[in-house]
Parts: C-alpha cells; structure tokens; sequence
C-alpha cells in the first residue's frame, strides 16, 4: 500500500533548479532511502513534504490523497538542522511540541511519560536544555519527533551528531515503528546504515532522480556480472583459459596452490558459461557473485550522472558552435 | 488551542516567568520613585539654615526684619552698624559664625544693587528668602522716606502680567495653559512608546533570531505555519508589554491618588494666605502654576481617552515595528548582522523621537499633524495631540486606519521574509535579497 507519492515536483530558486521534475513513491511499513550528494535536492524536497515550503508544480500525495495542512499532524520530522529551546524545561519543550502537533494536552502528558519512562530519563523533566549534555538533548529531539505517533517519520540525518550508543538506540526505534507500521523516510550520507534498514531507495543528484527502487533491484541494476571464483590450481592456466569472453578484474593468491580470481562476464556469458570455460584447467572450490554496496552504486550513480551532463553540456556548445 | 494561539502562550509565559521580567517591572516605578525622593532630599540637603550678618551703617533697617507667625526661615538676620568689609568677613575671627555677609552701601536705595558674600553655596530657595526679606525692609524704608503710604507704594510697585490666549479659548483660563500641560503629558507618553517600540521590538527580533539560530526553527514549522509563528511571537511579546503596563498604570493610579491630597492640601494653603496681607507675587505665581498643573492633571486631561489611545497607538506602533524587526531578526544569521541591518529602522525611529521634542507648545503646527498621520511617526506623535486636547476624533480615526492598513501591509511582507529568511542559515541577506524575497510567490 502505497504511503506517500510526490509527482513531478519543481523547485525553482533564484538562479538554480532544486528540484527538476522529481517523482518517487513510498510504500506502508517500509524505510525509504533518500540518497544524494550534497546540495542535491533532498532538503528542498523533505521540506515541501512537510509543507513547510511550497513547489512551483507537482503535487504530494498521502496515502492516495492530496496531502492538505493538516496532515502535518501525521508527519514527524527530524530536520538535519536542529536544536531546542535552551531555556525551556524539558518537560514544557517536549509538550509544546507535542501540543503543536495536535495533540490534547492529557494524550501529550501520557505519551510524555510513556517516552520518558522507557528512555528512564524521568529525572531530566525539569531540567533546562541548556543544562543537558549533547547526548541528553538528542534523546530529547528525536521523543518529539516520534511522541505523537506520526505514520510518516522523516528523518533527515539521523545519524549525524548522535554518538554510538545513541545510533545504536535511535536505529532500534526505527526498526520498531516500523514494524508498528510507521512508514520511514531516511536521507542519509550513511551508507552502511542505509543497507542495513533500508527497504528502497531514491538517489537525488543535481536535482533529479536518477536511481530509484527498492534495494534489492537497484543492487540488481548496478550488478556488473563480475564473480569471485576460488580455485586450486595455476592462476596462468586458469587466466589463459578466459580468452576473450572474459575479463580478469582481479586476482589473489591465497596460499601455495589456491587463488581467487574475480572475473567479469563479456557479451552474452553466463556464469555457466565461465565454469565451463575453467572446469577443464583448475578445480573449483567456491564461486559469489560481487555485489556493489551501496557505496560504490552512490559513487558510481554520481560519476556517471556527472559525465553525462558534461557530454552533453559539451554536444550543445559544440552543436552551437557549427 | 488553535497553534497560533500555544505559539503566544509560550512567547508569553516565557518571558513573563522571567525573574528578569518581575524585577524590572517592579524595579521601574520603585526606581522612579527614588529618584524623585532622591531629587526632594538634595534639595533639601543644601536647605541648612543661614546666619546672615547684615552690615547697615546708616541704619536703614533698623536692625528689624519682619517674619511672619507661620513662618519657618530658611535664615536668620543680625545686624551691625559697623562697617564691615569684605575682607574683614573673611578673615577676622569674630564673624567666623555668620555664613552670608551683606553690606547695604549708603547707596542702595538708588543703585538698588544689594551684593553678598557666602561662605558655602546656598540654595536657590534661601537666596530668594534673604532677597526678599531685605528689598521688603528697604521697601518699606524708601515709602516712608518718600512719605508715600507702604500700601500705596505696594500697589504701584506691582509689575504688569502679560497673558495671551487662543480665540476661542475660556478667558478665565488666563495665565494658565493645560493644553500645553497635556502636551507634555503626551509627550511623556510618546517617549514611553518610543522605548517600548525599541525594546519590545528588539525583543521579537532577538526571539527570531534565536529560534534561528538554536536550529529549532525548521522543527517548529514543520507543525506551525511559519506565518503563525511569527505572528504568534509578535502578540506573545506585545503581551508581555502590556502586561507590564498594567503593573505600572496601576502603581501610577495608586500613587495619583495617594498624592492628590497633597495638592489640596497646597491649595488650602495658598487660599488661608490670600487671605492674610503679603503674599510675595513670585510664591504666589508658584502656587498659580501649580493650581494650574493640579486643574490640568486632575480635570482637563482625558485620562481614559489619552491611556485607550496609548494602549492602542502602542499596539499599532508596535505591529508596524515588530514585523519590521522580525524581518531584520529572520534575515541575520548573528547578533552582529542586525545592528548594521536594523539601522533603515532606528533612523525614521528616532528621527520622529526627536521631532516630537520640536512640537511642544505648537501640537497644530503642520509637522505635527502629517506626523499624526503618517504611520511610521503617528504612534509617537499623535499621543501629544491627544494630551493637548487639540485634535479631533475623525483626525485620530484616520490616522489610526492608515496606521492598521500600514501593519497589516508590513506584517504580510514580514511573513514572507521571514518563510524564507528563517531556513537560510550561515550567512546575513542583503537588503536587496530581503527586497526579493518580498517578491516570491
């Protein structure tokens, strides 16, 4: 069940496109990842989600419908810049926000408890801000993001500025809202968590989506057919045997007569193909397919993305040229 | 509670909760009160009592003074017949004692110069008392050396008063002036709204900056429009303001009514003495002027009028000048960045404070009334006119309607600066930026 869908969203700022006809959709009860180099778009589009700004076309949609103002109330966010009222007590803050989001003011004091009592930090209620350490307040930051109950939890570099131990507790949480049903929409630098908890993902750059879908496809799209084979035998027996159907990225030897070699499948080959190709010259003890991380698909996304705007930027000068 | 309304509730609780905000509200009137005390208490300090040695060799006084039953001298005379000098006064022993020396020359009656010499400055009050204590007594020398009757003399003596009053005026209110009274008062007011201005205003740009500042800004509106909280931070503040009028409007009231009887009392005074023979024209002059600041105070201001229009020209004011500030506060990204920008606001501020000084005794003149209308200057100007009097209740309709228009214009230009200026951080917009950003859709 789909849960947010944005269609062809445009942002124009003075002198640059934030946003260039930007189309994704989430479903219920998943982690979206919200991937992109900096200064790519995903601030601008996080915060016409949360209807804090407007675009200049497209629409958004929640839960199949046009999302209108009071659906902010179902929407918590975690912004990447943040910060508290420093000389608020905490107890007051945490209401406020509460409040703020729709909540009466008997449903806040309980779910206010409720947070407290399960982080066992009642002792803080009265304390200001300003007297709690880094650590302390972000516990306090991501209670009123979450206290009343969104269906959509946006969080925006969560990760960022929280210690270990706290990473650690925030990404629980996460895992059980969304188990909850809590729909999770993650942008993050973080790749190693995105693996870890993303359902799928939507990578922004310069503007547009460019890889969008869920994790397990896009790893299927950015899969270069390139297996690591462990073998006994001779690496120049076995390299000789490959000819020109394929290719020998890398190769290692493991001790006197073991090596890995990882070798990359050209034109039509299969992995049937390969085994049968080196059966004959080296005996074969273990054969995975390399699987980019989602490191490298970032990385590569980018760069490939980066030169062909360059391409093309360079085609049109010189189409004007002539 | 709608949103707009918890955003204010905090604004306000916020700062009223303050210690600060207690000890300065009641600090303030405690402060002016010791001050006034203080100013009573040093004038009475320099009121010690004066021995005066009174050298008259021709013996034009002879040695008398009159003083009256009631009477409490700030000085007492002795007289000598010796001729004492100058010198002698300072130097010699035997007049140590005597702190104010005059000698009557032969020629006095004629020069009408009487000079003395004090040993520590005396105050005002004193020298007054001795002064007219001795031109009476040679006063009196002179009418019966000229054989003229003293009452006679007395009554030829008197100098002319020169009233003038404005047509249509009572004539009965000769010599006595309350529009110019409640001018004054006005001006006070307008004084007090132009602090109010720069520090409540000051106010809602720091709390704009902060909220920028402390990053808690974007987790804010994302559940509040960012309109509504800028507006609700605008009344928040606004209330804490006339909250704090409150507090002093009632101590003023209190005070006004403990030191009502004072005055009477004064009045009492001065009537008991009409009634008895000498009465010194300059006492009697004091005693006018304050009668007349009495009536003005007490009867011919509109206290109600002038303290509505106070509260509402502040509000007004302060719309005007609370969203022009949370336009400076959402476009700096540092304390530092909005003195340099704050100033296209500080100028026509204190300009209009400063002309407001100029009008007093003229609040018809034409400054002062396109300064009553235009809305950057009404909520100081207008409030003199009022006090004075002078100006009419379409006049202040008008301005008041052009003020409203004027804060419901800047306030939505405010709103949109401040959508955009509160989410862009690390660096200070230019005007010209701001200018933009009061274009977008």
């Amino acid at each position: 069940m789909e849960m947010l869908r944005v269609e062809h969203i445009v942002k124009q700022y003075a002198g640059h496109r934030a946003l260039d006809d930007i189309s994704i959709t989430t479903q219920k009860g998943e982690i979206f990842g919200l991937l992109g180099p900096n200064g790519a778009g995903k601030t601008s589009l996080i915060r016409i989600i949360n209807q804090i700004t407007g675009p200049d076309s497209g629409k958004v949609f929640l839960e199949g419908r046009e999302i209108e103002r009071s659906d902010i109330e179902y929407i918590g966010y975690l912004p990447e810049e943040r910060g508290l009222y420093k000389k608020m007590k905490v107890r007051d803050q945490v209401m406020y926000f509460a409040r703020l989001k729709g909540l009466s003011k008997s449903d806040a004091k309980r779910k206010l408890d409720e947070w407290f009592e399960k982080f066992e930090i009642t002792s803080w209620y009265d304390k200001k801000v300003e007297e709690l350490s880094k650590g302390m307040a972000q516990k306090i930051q991501f209670i009123i993001t979450v206290l009343h109950q969104p269906k959509l939890l946006i969080l925006d570099e969560p990760f960022s500025g929280f210690d270990p131990i706290n990473t650690e507790l925030i990404k629980k949480e996460i895992l059980e809202m969304k188990k909850n049903g809590t729909s999770i929409m993650l942008s993050t630098h973080n790749m190693n968590s995105v693996e870890e908890i993303c359902d799928s993902i939507a990578l922004i750059d310069n503007a547009k989506v460019i890889v969008n879908g869920s994790l397990k496809d896009v790893k299927k799209q950015f899969r270069s057919h390139t297996y690591a084979v462990q073998f006994r035998g001779m690496m120049f027996g076995f390299a000789n045997a490959l000819f020109a159907d394929f290719s020998l990225v890398h190769s290692e030897q493991i001790d006197d007569d073991t090596a890995v070699a990882h070798v990359k499948l050209l034109k039509e080959n299969s992995l049937n193909d390969l085994l049968r190709t080196v059966m004959p010259v080296v005996e074969i003890e273990s054969v995975n397919e390399i699987i980019p991380s989602m490191h490298d698909i970032f990385i590569q996304a980018v760069t490939d993305n980066e030169k062909s705007r360059r391409d093309l930027f360079l085609n049109e000068k010189g189409g004007s040229n002539e | 509670m709608s949103k707009i309304g918890l955003v204010i509730g905090r604004e306000y609780t916020s700062r009223v909760k303050k210690k600060s905000f207690l000890i300065l509200t009641l600090l303030v009137p405690v402060l002016m009160a010791g001050m006034g005390f203080l100013a009573v208490w040093l004038g009475m300090e320099n009121d010690k009592h004066q021995k005066v040695l009174v050298s008259d060799p021709r013996n034009l006084c002879d040695a008398k003074i009159y003083i009256g039953q009631d009477e409490n001298p700030p000085a007492t005379f002795y007289f000598t017949q010796e001729m004492v000098y100058r010198e002698d006064f300072e130097t010699m022993e035997k007049y140590k004692d005597y702190d104010v020396f005059i000698a009557l020359d032969p020629d006095v009656i004629t020069n009408k110069t009487i000079n003395g010499l004090v040993r520590e400055k005396i105050s005002s009050n004193t020298e007054r008392y001795i002064a007219k204590k001795l031109e009476m007594r040679l006063e009196e020398y002179f009418a019966i050396d000229e054989g003229i009757p003293l009452d006679k003399y007395r009554k030829i003596k008197q100098s002319y008063k020169f009233n003038t009053s404005l047509v249509g005026d009572d004539p009965e209110d000769l010599g006595c002036n309350p529009a110019e009274i409640g001018q004054g008062v006005g001006l006070g007011f307008s004084v007090m709204i132009y602090i109010f201005l720069m520090v409540y205003g000051g106010m809602v740009m720091r709390g704009v900056m902060e909220e920028k500042q402390g990053r808690v800004v974007e987790v804010i509106v994302s559940s509040v429009r960012p309109f509504d909280l800028m507006f609700g931070k605008i009344i928040g503040i606004g209330l804490v303001g006339l909250t704090q009028f409150l507090i002093w409007f009632g101590v003023v009231f209190i005070l006004m009514i403990v030191v009502q009887p004072m005055f009477i009392d004064q009045m009492a005074v001065s009537q008991m003495d009409l009634g008895t023979q000498m009465i010194p024209e300059d006492v009697a002059a004091q005693m006018a002027e304050m009668n007349c600041i009495y009536a003005a105070l007490y009867d011919y201001i509109n206290w109600p009028m002038l303290l509505i229009m106070f509260v509402i020209y502040f509000v007004g004011g302060y719309l005007l000048y609370g969203s022009l500030f949370a336009i400076v506060g959402a476009a700096a990204d540092s304390e530092a960045d909005t003195q340099q920008l704050v100033i296209p606001i500080m100028i026509p501020l204190t300009f209009v404070y400063i002309l407001s000084f100029s009008m007093i005794g003229d609040p018809e003149s034409s400054t002062a009334i396109w300064g009553s209308y235009v809305p950057l200057s009404s909520p100081i100007i207008m409030l003199q006119r009022i006090g004075s009097g002078t100006v009419l209740i379409w006049e202040v309709i008008i301005s008041l309607v052009i003020l409203a228009g004027t804060f419901i214009f800047t306030t939505y230009l405010a709103g949109k600066v401040y959508r955009v200026g509160i989410l862009m951080y690390g660096k200070k917009a230019t005007w010209k930026e701001i200018f933009k950003w009061m274009k977008h859709k």
